[in-house]
């Protein structure tokens, strides 16, 4: 029996994104989801919150996803925590940029706020199947 | 876990709160295109740029605008190369992104009702900026002239209008057949057909309900063609060169459908089931109603509420209705509110006596709802009209003087009960005296009603805006903070700076200086004026044509 996926860590810098990420995961999937903004505030409050699984979106003023990933990686309770891009790139040569390892897939963007939650217990699952 | 229906109307507030914002998204997005210069390449601003285009395609199906999405995506790609190269853009790649900002817009006015199922009222936490671009601004313009259509498209573009320009007749009747809102601004004469305008728009009009409104711009001025134009269901007929001043007057108009703020009615009667129903029926005509059974505690309803018209009930406990009506003639803010008196009093030499205590009038019970509410409607219409003529400033049709720094006094008051941020903004148009002496007074005016028309699009329905002096504006921005009310200001101000004023054969620009306070710092009314006074020195000292928040604190 795999490990339930309980709690995420979604990275994303527009409230209104955040807002419909936060009501999509937290009202419809049941999930506990700390929503934060990149680089410093997520630096910050990453430490005391062990996610099972981070949604970093992939292109954000200031850092980008992958970068906020890496510094994330550098913390030792990340190094392994798996993490899906949220991207707008949905061209399979653009997508592909964003599967860094330790990224096993990403979810395109806009989401469905009725389907995100499935997508991201789909992709739990496909990675501890 | 939230139940579906909750869910569903959850996702319907964050879809009104996001449609809310829209306008002044895509508000911002010409100008940052805009700013991008003729030569030579601008990574920071061509960023900016893409981000904003890449932050709709990544958010609008979210939200139920799956067309946004797509337009954006759409947009995207087409930046994607350019970005890439960072080579100085061309004249066809600005038109390309033109046009497709205006398909960009097109798009934004359609949203996927279907995604929430049950639509619920939800209050919403909207953005305080949210209506000022109104979606339903839309104006067409068909023009083969294409240097007018792009001058008409920037100029209308700064008034708040959303603009879609189209060279041929055929291809704007081919757009009409989706049934988009707006107003057809049409040439009538066209190369192909020298009446081509009016032709097509006769076609347009036939067997529809419901008139395409359109106004023409013509450079003839012959009876025959002015009567084909009114055939093809014109509402003005414009000449060219264009008037851009009379052109937004009309189009004003014509968009200006909003209805008028709701009736504000205070019921003051004892008899508590009788001033609901009465209330009831005023409500169910569209008014507001606040009820007092108890006349003693009429002071805090009467001063946070605002009413247009007050209905007393003659006989009550603890006051009558003619010492009431004394009490309250005697506040100078409701020396003019009609006061009606509501009564089964049917002795006439009562009834008069009443009048003279201050009331205006005098229905007796039981009285029929219809003739209740129609005896209610036409008083505060005329009282609205007589108090516009003396609170409105004649050329700008804005509060005057007194009545802009009444409203600050009452705003203040009421942000501060509430708890509320407000800010205060001060306005003078640049080197005014020198547009006179250059241009002619007639020109002046014309500069000062631009921007009186520009403050009034652009602020909120609540906000406030004054004509303070001469060429000196005020404005009260509810519900707003200082950086909010910067933002704001400054975007009108960036727009009224690009706008260009005629004067006979000349072309001219003007600006203006800001200066704003908020009433975190700055709590009573006089010294909110005084504070956005000298940040409006320190804007004019500092160069002009900008905009300075006031930011020493007050002990």
């Amino acid at each position: 029996m795999p490990e339930k996926l309980t709690l995420m860590l979604y990275v994303e810098d527009e409230p209104d994104i955040q807002a419909a990420a936060r009501l999509a995961l937290e009202s419809l999937g049941g999930f506990t989801v700390e929503i934060c903004c990149p680089d410093e505030e997520a630096m910050a409050r990453a430490p005391g919150f062990q996610p099972q699984l981070i949604l970093p979106d992939a292109m954000m003023p200031g850092m980008d996803g992958p970068a906020t990933l890496k510094k994330l990686r550098g913390l030792s309770q990340f190094a392994d925590t798996p993490a899906v891009f949220m991207t707008a790139k949905v061209q399979p040569g653009e997508a592909a940029g964003c599967k860094e390892p330790g990224a096993p897939d990403v979810i395109a963007k806009p989401f469905d706020p009725m389907m995100l939650a499935g997508q991201a217990e789909a992709i739990w699952e496909r990675s501890h199947g | 876990m939230a139940d579906a229906a909750d869910l569903q109307a959850k996702l319907k507030a964050l879809s009104d709160a996001y449609a809310a914002q829209l306008p002044e998204k895509l508000g911002q997005l010409m100008p940052a295109w805009d700013q991008l210069p003729q030569s030579g390449w601008d990574e920071e601003g061509f960023q900016t740029f893409y981000r904003m285009v890449h932050s709709l395609s990544g958010s609008g199906k979210t939200f139920g605008f799956a067309a946004l999405s797509e337009t954006a995506r759409n947009l995207e790609d087409y930046l994607k190369p350019l970005g890439d190269a960072k080579n100085a853009l061309n004249e066809g790649q600005r038109g390309q992104v033109k046009r497709m900002l205006g398909e960009l817009r097109l798009a934004s006015s359609r949203r996927d009702i279907a995604a929430f199922a049950q639509p619920q009222p939800q209050p919403v936490a909207v953005s305080p900026y949210s209506s000022i671009a109104n979606v339903a601004c839309r104006v067409f313009i068909v023009e083969d002239d294409p240097a007018l259509a792009e001058e008409l498209e920037v100029q209308l573009h700064y008034f708040g209008y959303e603009v879609l320009v189209f060279h041929k007749p055929g291809d704007f009747r081919d757009a009409m057949q989706q049934n988009p809102a707006g107003v057809a601004l049409m040439d009538v004469n066209f190369s192909e057909d020298a009446m081509g305008g009016i032709n097509v728009m006769a076609e347009l009009q036939r067997g529809r309900d419901m008139p395409l409104p359109v106004i023409f711009l013509s450079a003839h001025n012959d009876l025959e063609v002015r009567l084909g134009a009114v055939r093809a269901g014109g509402i003005a007929y414009l000449g060219k060169p264009v008037n851009i001043g009379a052109l937004v007057d009309e189009l004003d108009k014509l968009t200006s459908s909003q209805p008028r703020a709701a009736y504000r009615v205070l019921i003051v009667d004892d008899e508590v089931e009788l001033a609901l129903y009465y209330a009831a029926a005023l409500e169910k005509a569209g008014m507001l109603v606040e009820v007092v059974n108890d006349p003693l505690k009429v002071m805090k309803p009467l001063l946070e509420f605002a009413p247009d018209l007050i209905l007393i009930d003659m006989y009550m406990p603890g006051c009558n209705g003619m010492e009431l009506a004394g009490a309250i003639r005697q506040i100078n803010a409701f020396v003019s509110v009609p006061i009606v008196f509501l009564s089964a009093e049917t002795d006439p030499d009562k009834q008069i006596s009443v009048l003279g205590s201050g009331a205006d009038d005098f229905l007796t019970k039981p009285i029929k709802t219809r003739q209740l509410v129609a005896s209610i409607t036409s008083r505060i219409q005329r009282s609205l009209i007589l108090r516009s003529f003396m609170v409105r400033d004649s050329l700008t049709g804005l509060l005057n003087h007194t009545a802009i720094k009444e409203q600050l006094s009452h705003e203040v008051a009421r942000a501060r009960r509430q708890g509320k941020p407000l800010a205060f903004a001060m306005v003078d148009i640049d080197h005014f005296k020198n547009v006179n002496d250059t241009y002619g007074h007639p020109a002046g005016d014309r500069v000062i009603k631009s921007l009186s028309r520009l403050l009034k699009q652009r602020l909120r329905e609540n906000d406030m805006v004054g004509r303070y002096g001469g060429e000196e504006f005020a404005a009260v921005l509810v519900d707003a903070d200082g950086p909010a009310a910067m933002r704001v200001m400054d975007a009108i101000r960036n727009d009224f700076a690009q706008l260009r004023h005629l004067a006979e054969d000349r072309e001219f620009s003007a600006s203006f200086s800001c200066g704003i306070a908020d009433i975190s710092n700055y709590g009573v009314a006089s010294k909110l004026v005084d504070a956005a006074d000298k940040a409006l020195y320190k804007a004019k000292h500092a160069g002009r044509n900008q905009v300075v928040l006031a930011d020493e604190k007050f002990a």
